[in-house]
């Protein structure tokens, strides 16, 4: 059986896939039982998610870039 | 992006349209940063980026479309920020700061592995009903500024950007078990800081 605390040592490579067969049934099997792990591997999801979810910072002055860019590009052919 | 609208995209780009380099930038620009500033840190992060789309510019007739665009800016990206990049970075990669919530470590745990103080039940179950407190938002975003530079870089790969970790790896040049590492404690401190937010309700 894991201890919780190794349950929150593998909680990132069990939620990317990381783990081997046998780690991962070990795994279940905890979470089967242990309520409190439950809840943090459903919060480790749902803070992935915020992370996921914030708003883009705008990249500053793109439209310049874009212009220059384009230029360049437009450039490179006349050469 | 796939198939025949990426056909019609780069052809745009190879026209040299503007409105094509400013959905190219406003889709791409943040992933590039990212893979930037794990390579060089913050300071030469910014000049890395224009390096790189000068580089894009350059090699745009001549991308073969082996990889996807978008791999092939972030690998485009990568080089152009390793040619910039003079110091030890090996040194830095697994230094770790502190995070103003701290983490889940090791004093959240009695002797015998079991939870000392049981994860606090959240409020909310959706992250749009998280985000919708501004200042929960400003909170993770204070949290996120304050990774270092690695762990940082591979959570926003990795959670914004969808990468896989081996892509991840291969852009960083660092090993698998060290993205391991670094997302896993980017992950906590995220874990941690919206924790204490739902439990106090201040950051």
């Amino acid at each position: 059986m894991l201890t919780c605390k190794e349950m929150v040592a593998r909680s990132s490579d069990y939620l990317d896939g990381e783990l081997t067969l046998g780690g991962r049934l070990l795994a279940r099997q905890h979470l089967l039982f242990c309520r409190n792990c439950r809840r943090f591997i459903k919060q480790m999801r749902l803070a992935q998610a915020a992370v996921r979810a914030l708003p883009e910072a705008p990249v500053p002055d793109a439209d310049a870039l874009a212009k220059d860019l384009a230029a360049q590009r437009r450039a490179q052919d006349k050469r | 992006m796939t198939g025949t609208h990426e056909t019609e995209f780069l052809e745009r780009l190879l026209a040299g349209e503007q409105q094509a380099f400013k959905e190219l930038v406003d889709t791409y620009q943040s992933a590039m940063r990212a893979v930037a500033y794990a390579i060089v840190g913050s300071r030469q992060a910014d000049e890395a980026v224009q390096d790189a789309w000068l580089a894009v510019v350059r090699s745009l007739p001549g991308f073969q479309r082996r990889s996807s665009l978008k791999t092939w800016l972030l690998t485009i990206t990568a080089n152009a920020a390793k040619n910039r990049y003079k110091q030890n970075r090996r040194e830095v990669l697994l230094d770790d700061l502190p995070s103003p919530h701290g983490s889940i470590g090791d004093d959240r745990f009695a002797a015998d592995g079991h939870w000392r103080v049981a994860p606090f039940a959240w409020h909310e179950d959706t992250p749009e009903a998280l985000l919708s407190e501004d200042e929960l938002r400003q909170c993770l975003e204070h949290t996120l500024l304050s990774l270092p530079q690695f762990q940082s870089s591979v959570l926003i790969l990795r959670e914004r950007q969808g990468l896989e970790l081996e892509e991840i790896c291969n852009l960083l040049e660092i090993s698998l078990s060290n993205v391991r590492v670094l997302l896993h404690r980017a992950r906590l401190k995220v874990f941690a800081t919206l924790e204490h937010f739902e439990e106090t309700g201040q950051c």
